[in-house]
């Protein structure tokens, strides 16, 4: 089973996370906010984090930038950005990396400005701390500008404006716009979508997909939102208690055949605009306290499929020969374990 | 006899800028009725929550709760009227006191309302939390809102409500700051309500599917910078939008399925003046709208009936164009449903 947890790389690939765990806290208190995930993301994708509150997305996405918070720490694997390992990386390396080649928009972007400055004195901040990239800080604030533009934002006001003087769905393009300031090769947004209404939701998704069209970036985003999932990504992780539990082509996910029963029931539990949203069924149960997870797999006491081998051994993720992998015993029955070489 | 009207009301708050944040608004609800509030942030259905539950009183017009007007209530009637109209917050993390145990949070609105004395209070409180799907023990009483999930204090935020046996609760955005995953179950409690108790809702979201789901069988009312631009029956609503700005709301919600998104994005219609100012002249949607016309920048169409109760304000509302990936005969077979 350890090929699962593997990673083989190919030209394309740019990020591949391999058997990482991250632990927070030391000794008999510690918990795993993830466990032996491995996924592999290729340049040009937009690869989509999914799942419930405290299920380890977040967590995983601040390890892409080796910025998980104490007393948060990776405990076991490697985060490698072409080929070179982010853990054992030093801090200066490291710094170098940040923003100009792994960019990040955290969740609640519309907190993340400084309130006592306007937006372009924080974005001369940001090309004085990163004279590499545009040596002459001009060449930068057009390339702000620019940004501003692709966001939809009218980049004079913008400039000279304070955090306050904006909406919150300004804020949020303000704050992708910052994140592509250095011409980052992926960039890694939490949670872009959330406390947003729709018409907003609707132009950051409009944009993540203009952005990617027009720059070629490439995007990791972390969400609990299903619809956003099938409406932005091309590629889908689906996490469950610090563990993968499905991952795929957005279409592969969405497919009814061959699906993780977790996945199904998020699916499931979302009220769409669609009929199909009047049917809806709420998941019974919560997410499991990570200090204390139920023997066997960790979804198997909300499963509706779950039998007694679920109860007593945690399923592997398999794949059935491509690259759409589910850790179920139930789903997995009629599949041949064989070599899995990519997530 | 409605259980709500609002007639005429008009409401600006004191900012300086002088411009109404709710327009001339006209809504009535009947007895156990849910009419659900839908616009983007800012498009003032909270403040009409918030006028509705009396939390502010309105600049001008009438707020009527069975057949009296709010404001001329006094002593014994205006504190019934208190405890018969509540409102459920957006923010479980904001809309409870921290320094309160769940206890303490519940039982002096019951004692205030004589619905329970000191010896009943805590067997009272305890058949709250069983009917929220809250763990009825008296050690739950104890705990304090931080040792709670953001559902399970959503849930305490309607046992508060629901403690002092209202007529009509207003629910803010209720299920928007919690995980998809815990909606339905939110919505199911109080629709549960709704149907056992007769409780009407004045139902506040951006989020069409979950107004859908929550308010079948009731009304939609579009708001868009403080003026009712259409208002209908739900379903019919969601089928055939009457007006541009809802078309525009429901074009934009992500849809749970690749091969629809594909669909309709393939139907064009792009995002193109999805934000903007409102017009200060003719219609207030004209600076966006698409199928905008000279008549629509000089007159403000008036909100007018279309049949059956369902009632538009724009000039053009036959030209609007259906939306085909909604319509279920257009839509990809669903996945099975367990």
């Amino acid at each position: 089973m350890n090929s699962v947890n593997s990673v083989t790389t190919d030209d394309r690939t740019l990020l591949e996370i391999d058997d990482l765990t991250v632990a927070f806290g030391d000794g008999a208190g510690s918990v795993r906010a993830v466990e032996n995930v491995a996924l592999s993301v290729a340049a040009g994708e937009i690869y989509a984090l999914v799942g419930e509150s405290g299920c380890g997305k977040s967590t995983l996405a601040y390890s892409m930038l080796q910025i998980v918070p104490p007393p948060g720490r990776v405990i076991g694997g490697n985060v490698r950005f072409r080929g070179r390992d982010l853990v054992t990386m030093s801090k200066r390396e490291l710094n170098a990396l940040r923003g100009a080649e792994l960019a990040m928009v955290f969740q609640g972007a519309m907190n993340a400005f400084n309130p006592v400055v306007t937006i372009g004195t924080q974005v001369d901040h940001i090309l004085q701390a990163h004279p590499e990239v545009f040596p002459d800080p001009k060449e930068g604030r057009q390339h702000f500008e620019h940004l501003l533009e692709l966001v939809q934002l009218p980049p004079k006001r913008i400039w000279k404006s304070f955090e306050s003087q904006l909406s919150g769905g300004m804020k949020q393009r303000v704050a992708i716009a910052v994140a592509l300031l250095l011409r980052p090769s992926v960039v890694i947004l939490d949670e872009p979508t959330t406390a947003l209404d729709v018409l907003n939701q609707r132009l950051v998704i409009d944009i993540l997909k203009d952005l990617h069209r027009d720059l070629g970036v490439t995007i990791v985003f972390v969400t609990h939102d299903l619809a956003v999932v099938a409406e932005v990504a091309t590629r889908v992780a689906v996490m469950y208690a610090g563990r993968l539990v499905e991952t795929g082509t957005v279409e592969e996910i969405f497919k009814a055949e061959r699906r993780h029963p977790y996945v199904e029931a998020l699916i499931n539990a979302i009220p769409s605009v669609l009929d199909a949203g009047l049917t809806v069924q709420p998941i019974g149960g919560a997410v499991p306290n990570l200090a204390d997870l139920p023997a066997g797999c960790r979804f198997a006491p909300r499963c509706r499929l779950a039998e007694d081998l679920c109860r007593h051994t945690e399923p592997p993720l398999l794949g059935d020969g491509g690259g759409h992998l589910v850790a179920c015993h139930v789903v997995n029955r009629d599949v041949v374990p064989m070599e899995v070489s990519k997530a | 006899m409605s259980l709500l009207d609002v007639r005429n009301v008009t409401h600006t708050y004191d900012t300086g800028t002088g411009r109404p944040v709710l327009h001339n608004v006209d809504l009535s609800t009947q007895e156990g009725e849910i009419v659900a509030l839908v616009g983007e942030s800012g498009c003032g259905k909270t403040t009409l929550g918030r006028l509705i539950a009396g939390l502010h009183e309105p600049s001008s017009g009438s707020i009527s709760f069975e057949g009296s007007d709010i404001a001329g209530l006094k002593g014994k009637r205006r504190k019934d009227w208190r405890r018969r109209v509540q409102m459920v917050h957006q923010d479980p993390y904001g809309s409870l006191n921290p320094g309160l145990t769940i206890g303490s949070t519940l039982a002096p609105g019951m004692l205030r309302h004589k619905l329970a004395n000191r010896r009943t209070v805590q067997a009272e409180m305890i058949k709250l939390l069983q009917q929220v799907g809250l763990d009825a023990t008296p050690v739950f009483l104890q705990r304090y809102p931080h040792q709670l999930s953001g559902g399970q204090r959503q849930r305490v935020s309607i046992a508060r409500a629901i403690s002092l046996q209202p007529k009509l609760i207003v629910a803010d955005e209720v299920t928007s700051m919690l995980d998809v995953s815990m909606r339905v179950a939110i919505l199911d409690l109080l629709l549960s309500f709704q149907r056992d108790r007769g409780i009407g809702f004045v139902f506040i979201s951006h989020d069409f599917g979950v107004v859908r789901y929550f308010a079948q069988g009731g009304r939609i009312a579009v708001m868009f910078y403080g003026h009712i631009v259409e208002e209908g029956p739900v379903e019919e609503l969601i089928k055939t939008p009457s007006h541009p700005y809802t078309h525009m709301l429901l074009q934009a919600i992500p849809v749970p399925d690749p091969v629809l998104v594909r669909k309709r994005d393939a139907e064009g219609g792009g995002s193109e003046r999805l934000t903007g100012d409102p017009s200060t002249k003719g219609c207030v949607f004209s600076n966006r709208c698409p199928l905008v016309r000279d008549v629509c920048r000089k007159e403000a169409p008036p909100l007018i009936d279309i049949g059956s109760g369902h009632r538009t304000a724009c000039f053009f509302s036959d030209e609007i164009p259906p939306l085909k990936h909604l319509t279920a005969d257009e839509a990809s077979p669903q996945p099975t449903r367990s």
